[in-house]
């Protein structure tokens, strides 16, 4: 049997190859938009599955009940198979967090402090297990403080003030969320990104931008006027490049098509 | 060695040693560890209650902020302390760490300007890994230095030690707290059969340091990090120093002194009869209104 050495493997650049997904919404999704299940409906079609393995993670929120409550309302044990972790309530959510959480197909985090969810899965070992399971193909992906997580890091405003967080670095650009929805937010992130933050991504409540691997392969919308950018410093300047974005609610409406091509 | 009964023998391994915590400062304030408390209006949780505002020394009602951190800052609980220190003459406040985008709360200032800062239980972990991540480690040491009462229950009692035994997310764990004083702490002692094994478990091995522990409704007051004096809220409620001989565990049950809450309870119950008379009626002999 031969041994296949470091040198030998040809590394294809091509990305459909990658099973790393990540789906980081500006806002939105059932959290935000009760009556609009578009962007929830577009990651759970990306399993391909019929019925997907879906685990909610509200510690942003500090696992608050109504929230979880509301998920299981919105992520049906007809569409899926839901689930939730929760690290403050012991007694309710999975016991053993590592193998539930490779178990899954989709990972869904909820919205809230970005830094006390950071503190809290840092705690809890919570950061290399997210990072093995999208290592192993699960899709990830959240809101607002769910999105701001999956970055090197970004701009929070959870304090009032905007505050520069470092995130669990999946996706190696910096992000902001809720873009151009919050006063200050965006004026916040260009004085980040000139005082030397990698440049990033930016979305609006209901945009959200689809990574494979590092690479951003899409930006699907909830709404006609959701929009995402690339974001950088050029020198002089900030530059704000808005992407393609598709929304989800054109007709022939969308019959859950979750593949890569139809977003690229 | 700071306790009662202190041996002097800390012969520990390195990750005891480098806990050493802040030196203790003179004139720092006092520290109420509670095994286990609740808000709810029952005779035993309104004497703990009273015994911790009756230490604030500074004259007016005293500003009290509940730090509910530990269990993810739950509305019922944050309205359930404040309908209990409504019932007293006290300026109640709370900080939610988690929903600190809705109002802009400038942490150091409001925590520093409090006579009481009180702490909830729920997951000792998470407590101090979102207390590190806000910095409100380094706040509440600068609270305690400047005199302020600190105190909780559960996980807000056992964050002021050097060590406490976390029940999270499995088996119960050694969590490091705030260092504020020495040694380690278990919580509910009576009440949680688990936490109890593991915790003698710990200090038997030599894992954790000789501590204290407490059974919900006990709890000691600590003064620049000595205990000076044990109290209890019911009867039963018992405090045990827990340290290791030769492997073995030897506990030694501490004497506390039963609070007796009954009058200042008549007392706020025909207050608030009264109370609830004039704003009905606006007439009788109940009125409080000047």
């Amino acid at each position: 049997m031969e041994v296949q050495t470091e040198s030998n493997v040809i590394r294809f650049p091509q990305w459909a190859e990658d099973k790393r997904q990540i789906v980081s919404f500006g806002g939105g999704g059932f959290s935000m938009e009760a009556a609009n299940t578009l962007l929830d409906d577009y990651v759970l079609s990306l399993s391909g599955k019929e019925r997907p393995r879906v685990c909610f993670i509200p510690t942003a929120s500090g696992d608050a009940d109504h929230y979880v409550a509301r998920f299981y309302r919105a992520f049906s044990a007809e569409r899926c198979i839901p689930s939730h972790i929760s690290l403050f309530r012991r007694e309710r959510g999975a016991e053993n967090l590592q193998a539930h959480l490779l178990a899954q197909d989709l990972i869904y985090v909820g919205g809230g402090s970005v830094i006390s969810l950071l503190g809290t899965w840092r705690a809890h070992g919570l950061d290399r297990m997210l990072r093995s399971a999208w290592e192993h193909g699960v899709i990830l992906c959240g809101l607002s403080a769910g999105s701001l997580c999956w970055y090197s890091e970004g701009v929070t405003s959870f304090h009032g003030e905007v505050k520069r967080y470092r995130g669990l670095g999946l996706l190696p650009w910096s992000n902001c969320v809720h873009y151009g929805d919050e006063d200050g937010r965006r004026e916040a992130y260009h004085a980040h990104l000139q005082a030397g933050m990698c440049p990033g991504y930016a979305a609006s409540d209901g945009a959200a931008l689809h990574f494979v691997g590092p690479r951003m392969v899409g930006a699907v919308a909830s709404r006609p006027k959701a929009r995402a950018w690339c974001v950088g410093d050029r020198g002089e300047a900030i530059s704000e490049k808005p992407l393609p974005i598709r929304y989800l609610g054109e007709p022939p409406a969308p019959t859950g098509s979750g593949d890569l091509s139809a977003v690229a | 060695m700071r306790w009662p009964d202190a041996n002097g023998s800390r012969g520990r391994d390195s990750e005891v040693s480098i806990s050493a915590g802040p030196a203790i400062v003179a004139g720092a304030g006092p520290i109420v560890a509670m095994g286990g408390a609740e808000f709810v209006m029952r005779p035993h949780n309104e004497a703990l209650h009273d015994y911790v505002l009756r230490l604030v020394r500074r004259p007016g009602p005293a500003r009290i902020c509940l730090l509910p951190t530990a269990s993810g800052d739950p509305q019922e609980q944050i309205s359930s302390f404040h309908a209990a220190m409504d019932r007293r003459d006290c300026k109640p406040t709370s900080i939610s760490l988690f929903r600190l985008g809705e109002t802009s709360v400038d942490l150091e200032g409001h925590l520093l300007e409090q006579d009481v800062i009180y702490v909830t239980g729920g997951n000792m972990v998470n407590l101090m890994a979102l207390w590190r991540e806000h910095g409100l480690d380094r706040i509440l040491v600068e609270a305690h230095r400047r005199g302020t009462v600190l105190c909780g229950y559960s996980a807000g009692s056992m964050c002021w030690f050097e060590f406490g035994v976390s029940r999270g997310v499995g088996k119960p764990v050694s969590t490091r707290g705030l260092g504020l004083i020495e040694g380690s702490h278990c919580v509910h002692y009576s009440q949680d059969p688990l936490r109890r094994s593991a915790y003698r478990e710990l200090v038997a091995a030599g894992a954790l340091p000789p501590g204290l522990a407490l059974d919900d409704h006990a709890a000691a007051m600590f003064r620049e990090g000595r205990m000076v004096e044990a109290v209890r809220s019911t009867e039963s409620a018992a405090a045990r120093r827990v340290e290791s001989s030769d492997g073995q565990v030897i506990e030694t049950p501490i004497e506390t002194r039963m609070l007796r809450p009954v009058e200042r309870c008549r007392e706020s119950a025909l207050e608030e009869m009264r109370e609830l008379r004039a704003y009905l009626g606006r007439s009788g002999p109940g009125t409080r209104r000047r």
